[in-house]
């Protein structure tokens, strides 16, 4: 941003001798479009370099880091940073990399601690990208540091310190040799047939349902799959104790409140995410086995969970679910929308 | 109404119902032959759910039901949508691949895909955090950074630009990704559908670059995505002066919300990675930025544990779409053995088919379009009387490389690197014409 503004100076100083040749080539100007003010600029621009260019001011402790990650990241990351179901793993796996199974963490694998600030501050947390001060930011990186032991318990992460931090795999990448294989066009006796080994697949793993009839095979969809699985556990259910189990909710049936109505666009743009899909352990919407010992609480417990976070059997309820800029009212509608469509 | 159904002809009905509707007027007319046509039409479905039943009443010698009633008229379905018998023509993925469906991928059913266009609601998808509904009149793209002026362009000043269009495949470089240790999935839309082949319509990147006039330190744009993973790529200068575009249509229609609407980046020939869609922001630099999905992602792991960066070709690659596992052979005598053939770095010179496992070869035929940087279909036709094959396909493209064995990149790169598998693929067609997935080392 500042380098932009010192060029605008500068051109209109020298003049428009300095503006053509300043440019790589000289092609016709359309003209078309505005010019981005620093400020528009300075908005959007949020990358960060290896060489600590982009970061803002500031800085952001482990300590302070541990509160936020419980609360924010552990849900998916584990608290340890090791990872729930096929959330991604952010630590430990050093020397790993020459395994069969290598396990490529923030500490066993990426080469520069700028991508962990950069990351976090466009992308996460998954369920409320850009709700994160670049206070947060830093104790969040600070603290994810920490988990890989790359800094110590009473370090304070800033801007003038980030860039130094060496990563144990910074030296573990090198630039694309490809073409790197050389093959030819050979058109006879290109294999000797007697050294050909033929494998096959493991069988079970590939949706195959949609052309083969019958497959015992996953289904082509995450939906699908859980739809699946959850058939599969209420017929193993049913046979142990012969009782059918409802699964779904009528949706017929379900007569909702004002407020549960009020709730549903809440729904839709910040809890969906997690709850339409039950994922990290969530209850899903409809799902009334998975809400039944929840519903039976007091609703104003369960509106409290939502707002102020919960810890639970089953996994973590961030604070109004990550998404802070929601208001105690919307979370409340909401939690309303998902009781009512779930019993 | 009861007297119009036991009517049997449709003409008759009309005509009927014309006579009936005389002395009302035009507007109550109207209303009465739409609400009679409608009555028809339920009343002919009724009887042809009925007839259909009975087999073999819409083949030869018999007039088919469709062709004695009338369908529905223009503007029923204001967007069109495939035939309901072609249902199972629909993009697919592999639930245990990925935690969750918003950050995610699915597949393009390419057994069942003709030519070398994918349709655009087929085109494979793959998201970070998930597809945003972007209104393209509060959609910018920002372009700053190392530039003499930098501009934010509406999604009007970048259709005033002279637009080109070009047809180009699009591949996640993890296509395939999932065979690197062995055979694994059953099915030709998992080993291969993460790739697409469209007509994209926009401005090229180099045009833009020259109206922001770009400094000469500039060596290096950071592509940057408007949803909620704000999606970053570093890509050389000399690739978006090359043939990088900033598209905003594909297929003729403008881009679909899946592929980035209202604006993305095309990077020809390149992984799918680095074509940011909703394109928001355009930074040149003087460095790479080292972001999250060129460093802990797309790089490729080499068996030393030291890992490629900057990965960015999709090398020569082919494979037979028919038969597949989908498409078993179901007669024998004449066959014609198909396929798309693709590179990252040109067009499709060559390709050539095996029966025995990469024993022998034969040359097939290019057909339609050839094009730098697209799908090529190929074919041989042949006669297939139950002995089973070992069938594969070779390609080769302009520059002269020729598509590797399985072998030959894992003597190489060992079985960790994920991406950029574009090995000879394997099926084996059994004496009963079922085929199977199968790897030769």
């Amino acid at each position: 941003m500042f380098r932009s503004l010192k060029n605008t100076l500068l051109v209109s100083i020298v003049g428009a001798t300095l503006f053509v040749s300043s440019s790589v080539y000289a092609g016709e100007k359309y003209s078309f479009g505005k010019t981005a003010t620093s400020e528009e600029i300075a908005g959007w621009d949020i990358d960060i370099r290896p060489d600590g260019k982009g970061l803002p001011d500031g800085g952001g402790s482990v300590e302070d880091g541990e509160v936020l990650y419980e609360q924010l990241c552990a849900t998916c990351h584990g608290l340890f940073g090791e990872g729930e179901a096929r959330w991604p793993v952010l630590a430990g796996g050093v020397g790993t990399l020459t395994e069969e199974r290598p396990t490529k963490t923030v500490g066993s694998y990426w080469p520069y601690a700028s991508t962990l600030y950069d990351y976090i501050r466009r992308a996460m947390p998954f369920t409320a990208p850009r709700s994160l001060t670049n206070e947060q930011t830093y104790q969040l990186t600070a603290y994810v540091l920490y988990l890989n032991e790359l800094v110590d318990e009473d370090f304070v992460l800033t801007h003038e310190n980030l860039a130094q931090i060496e990563m144990p795999n910074k030296d573990g990448f090198f630039i694309d040799p490809r073409p790197d294989v050389k093959n030819i066009r050979c058109m006879k006796d290109c294999d000797d047939p007697s050294k050909m080994k033929i494998e096959g697949t493991l069988k079970g793993i590939t949706p195959v349902g949609h052309f083969i009839e019958g497959a015992d095979a996953p289904a082509a969809s995450h939906e699908g799959q859980e739809d699946l699985e959850r058939e599969k556990a209420h017929a193993r259910k049913a046979a142990l104790t012969g009782e059918e189990v409802q699964t779904e909710a009528a949706p017929e049936a379900v007569k909702m409140s004002d407020k549960a109505i009020a709730g549903e666009d809440t729904f839709d743009n910040a809890c969906k995410v997690c709850h339409g899909s039950g994922i990290a352990g969530s209850p899903k919407l409809g799902d009334i086995e998975a809400w039944a010992p929840r519903v039976k609480q007091d609703l104003a417990v369960l509106v409290e969970h939502a707002i102020k976070g919960f810890s639970g059997a089953s996994g973590i309820m961030p604070p109004k679910g990550g998404r802070v800029d929601l208001s105690d009212q919307q979370v409340e509608e909401a939690v309303y929308y998902m009781v009512e469509s779930s019993k | 109404m009861s007297k119009i159904i036991k009517r049997p002809g449709t003409r008759e009905l009309m005509a009927q119902l014309a006579k009936e509707s005389d002395g009302l007027s035009i507007n109550e007319r109207r209303d009465f032959l739409r609400k009679g046509m409608m009555a028809l039409g339920g009343g002919a479905a009724t009887m042809v759910a009925g007839t259909t039943m009975a087999q073999g009443t819409n083949l030869p010698p018999m007039e088919p039901s469709w062709g004695k009633m009338l369908g529905h008229g223009v503007v029923e379905f204001p967007y069109g949508q495939p035939s309901k018998y072609e249902s199972h023509v629909v993009r697919r993925t592999v639930p245990w691949l990925t935690a969750e469906s918003i950050s995610s991928i699915s597949m393009s059913p390419l057994q069942d895909l003709k030519g070398i266009i994918t349709p655009n609601g087929l085109v494979f998808e793959r998201y970070h955090a998930g597809v945003p509904q972007i209104n393209p009149e509060e959609h910018r793209l920002m372009v700053h950074g190392l530039v003499d002026r930098p501009i934010i362009f509406t999604m009007d000043d970048l259709m005033r630009f002279p637009s080109v269009s070009q047809i180009k495949f699009i591949e996640c470089p993890a296509n395939g990704g999932m065979e690197w240790k062995g055979a694994q999935m059953e099915a030709l839309q998992f080993t291969h559908g993460m790739l697409s082949c469209c007509e994209w319509t926009g401005v090229p990147l180099r045009t833009l670059l020259e109206e922001v006039g770009v400094q000469t330190e500039g060596k290096w744009i950071l592509a940057e995505g408007a949803d909620g993973a704000h999606m970053s790529r570093s890509i050389p200068l000399e690739k978006a002066l090359d043939d990088t575009l900033v598209v905003y249509a594909q297929n003729g229609e403008m881009l679909r919300p899946e592929q980035g609407y209202p604006l993305r980046l095309i990077n020809p020939g390149w992984e799918g990675n680095t074509s940011i869609k909703w394109l928001r922001r355009l930074e040149v630099g003087d460095k790479p930025w080292y972001h999250r999905e060129e460093t802990s992602k797309y790089t490729d792991l080499m068996e030393d544990g030291r890992a490629r960066k900057f990965t960015f070709v999709q090398e020569t690659n082919s494979v037979i779409t028919s038969p597949c596992p989908e498409n078993p052979i179901k007669n024998s005598g004449v066959i014609e053995i198909e396929g798309v053939a693709w590179s990252g770095r040109g067009k499709i010179k060559q390709v050539d088919v095996s029966f025995d496992g990469g024993i022998s070869w034969t040359p097939a035929k290019l057909k339609g379009l050839v094009l730098s940087k697209a799908l090529t279909r190929f074919s041989l036709v042949t006669k297939w009387d139950g002995q089973p094959w070992l069938l594969q396909a070779r390609a080769i493209d302009e520059t002269g490389y020729v598509q590797p064995t399985l072998k030959q990149l894992r003597e190489i790169r060992g079985g960790n690197s994920i991406y950029h598998k574009n090995s000879i693929h394997t099926w084996k067609v059994a004496a009963n014409g079922e085929v199977t997935n199968v790897q030769i080392s």
